[in-house]
């Protein structure tokens, strides 16, 4: 019985050094790699992708299968939590290309858990404007939401200019909001003047007494585009992707729907990017990947099907107009942006307080 | 009515109250079903409202590889640790409770321990261990992940059904010449069956619907049907996600009459001989 188990334990050891083994080798080369030796190494023949479901388009990701002669795994994530544990967990170099937002970058960087590009392997990320670009040696924005404000001018009772006239009686039992505390916090530091990711107690109290008072003209949080096309809502805080569907839904053009005239406030942009996990196999595919997807025509192809804001100026270009005249895109502070950081520490004044805010203290 | 004394009267209430108590429960149990299978007759991309009626979803949902190949995946899984668990839970079963060891009521309640502590909590775990090890997440992860739960529920189902009449039947059995292996099959597996059948069901129940452990330990090549769905939340569940459980739901519902004609039909053979 003792030689049986020994037997055994001598060769699951023996499997996970080989396991060890064959990963390190294929560490060093893909390290190591230029552009010039790329093509005399052996080029990879998978790509494992880790990203959002129904986010980019089968096509686009076959044409570059067959473009470079390999297979493209994608798995999906259910949330940005998911791909954080997995890299942290030491789980990175089972992905080539892992797609996480801005408020993790700061953390991911500092541990040493996402490789730093080599831009000029990426030729074609000059068309991504810098001004959407949070971390452009660690990462290479894709697609993303800007969180604003819609109203349906026939029925919403004032006009809204900034996050303040959100806090007007008039509203009540009119808004239909996202939920969150890294969504709705920034909003009341900003209406305040405050850093949008501040790590202040002092402030971010402040910011939830304004939100108190938001909070009772909330109607219902979640469900934006329905609530605001059923007519639950006039006026709804939520992401242009989902505006741009309640627009689609009561008319286009013709909608009674507005993206709401903010004259000083700025909004949240988030963006869904991708950064190569530390230790990744397939390093070469990863920047030919990213490479391609910055490409302006076929990111171009791609927002026909997946028509998110895109920070790739060229793409919104190459564009065909029933993407650039979405309505839900037809406003003009798309520069007055802020991203979500990582406030460290702070993240548990955030929790709780928001906590507060749901119990309704 | 009149003639009704008032002690029926009180029955007859009771029962109309008995009556609602049970619709109002298997209310709450099946209409989310109910309504889950009306959807997935849906003509609309995604199941935000009703839009009209369309049985589309349920040819389009074999020509949907990633949810095809996800619920293949799942099966493999759900049967592959049922198998384990069962195999390992009747033997760990016996074993805990009819030999004498030294710390075996410390061992015994240890058992519950991958029961009690929160999934996500053994998720990650096995995670790091999976990563430190150099051991690549896939099909064994997920599965060594699986049975790691599952087999402390068989071991606990089996056991309950492990009685001490079973002992003196074993020791009567070799009295009368079977050998060990034969004294098990022909013996005690027979008087711990409907154990070990709960068991495997459980088993399978637990595999196939786990999304936290697989969620974590699938690999970058595939991954689970409920691990697929759940990520599908972002953008909205699409109706075929709906055609396929319809379809699984209506399979387990003609399972479970098949089985239960198998067993009256056994009944009556052994009534009649």
């Amino acid at each position: 019985m003792k030689r049986i188990l020994s037997g055994v334990l001598a060769s699951a050891m023996l499997l996970a050094l080989c396991a060890c083994g064959g990963g390190t080798p294929a560490e060093t080369t893909a390290g190591t790699d230029t552009p010039a030796e790329t093509g005399a190494a052996e080029a990879s023949t998978e790509l494992n992708i880790y990203m959002w479901q129904q986010y980019i388009s089968d096509q686009v990701v076959s044409d570059f299968e067959e473009a470079n002669n390999c297979t493209v795994n994608i798995s999906y994530m259910s949330d940005n939590a998911d791909a954080i544990t997995k890299l942290t967990a030491g789980g990175g170099q089972e992905y080539d290309l892992i797609m996480t937002c801005d408020a993790y970058m700061e953390s991911l960087i500092a541990g040493g858990y996402v490789e730093e590009l080599d831009l000029s392997r990426i030729p074609n990320s000059s068309n991504i404007n810098s001004s959407y670009w949070s971390s452009p040696n660690h990462s290479i924005p894709y697609l993303g939401n800007y969180i604003y404000v819609v109203y349906n001018t026939e029925t919403c009772p004032i006009e809204i200019t900034c996050y303040n006239d959100l806090l007007d009686p008039a509203l009540k039992g009119q808004i239909t909001s996202i939920d969150g505390a890294r969504n709705l916090f920034p909003m009341a530091l900003v209406a305040l003047g405050y850093d949008p990711n501040s790590e202040n107690e002092e402030e971010i109290a402040e910011a939830y007494e304004w939100l108190v008072k938001y909070n009772e003209n909330v109607v219902a949080y979640g469900n934006a585009e329905q609530n605001l096309t059923n007519g639950t809502a006039s006026v709804a805080f939520t992401y242009d992707g989902n505006a741009s569907w309640a627009f689609a839904e009561t008319g286009g053009e013709d909608s009674p729907l507005v993206v709401a005239p903010f004259t000083d406030d700025a909004v949240q942009l988030g963006f869904d990017m991708y950064v190569i996990p530390t230790g990744a196999q397939h390093t070469d595919l990863a920047y030919k990947f990213l490479d391609y997807i910055c490409d302006p025509e076929v990111m171009a192809q791609n927002l026909v099907e997946f028509p998110y804001f895109c920070p790739n100026d060229a793409a919104v270009a190459a564009a065909p107009e029933s993407y650039r005249n979405d309505p839900s895109k037809d406003f003009d502070y798309k520069e007055n942006v802020f991203f979500q950081e990582d406030v460290g520490d702070a993240l548990t004044i955030y929790n709780d307080y928001y906590q507060m805010l749901k119990v309704g203290q | 009515m009149a003639s009704l004394t008032k002690v029926q009267r009180h029955r007859k209430a009771l029962g109309i109250l008995g009556d609602v108590y049970a619709i109002l429960i298997y209310a709450v149990l099946y209409i989310p079903v109910v309504v889950m299978m009306i959807f997935s007759f849906n003509d609309q991309r995604y199941n935000y409202y009703w839009n009209g009626f369309t049985t589309q979803w349920y040819g389009k949902l074999f020509t949907n590889h990633a949810l095809m190949d996800s619920l293949w995946y799942s099966l493999i899984i759900a049967v592959l640790a049922t198998v384990i668990s069962v195999v390992v839970g009747t033997l760990g079963a016996l074993g805990l409770k009819r030999y004498e060891f030294k710390m075996k009521k410390f061992v015994n309640s240890m058992i519950f321990i991958p029961i009690i502590v929160p999934e996500i909590v053994l998720a990650v775990a096995l995670l790091i261990i999976f990563m430190n090890v150099g051991f690549s997440l896939g099909m064994g992860s997920i599965l060594i992940g699986h049975c790691t739960f599952c087999i402390p529920y068989a071991v606990v189902t089996i056991k309950g059904r492990i009685s001490g009449d079973g002992e003196t039947l074993e020791e009567a059995s070799m009295d009368l010449g079977a050998n060990r292996i034969q004294t098990f099959l022909r013996v005690t597996l027979p008087s711990i069956m409907p154990g070990v059948m709960s068991a495997a069901f459980l088993s399978f129940t637990l595999s196939i619907d786990d999304v936290v452990m697989s969620n974590m330990l699938s690999g970058a090549k595939n991954t689970t049907l409920p691990v697929l769905i759940l990520s599908m939340n972002k953008s909205g569940v699409t109706p075929d996600v709906n055609a396929l459980t319809t379809i699984m739901i209506l399979v387990i519902v003609a399972c479970m009459l098949l089985s239960n004609a198998v067993k009256a039909a056994l009944r009556k053979r052994s009534a009649a001989a």
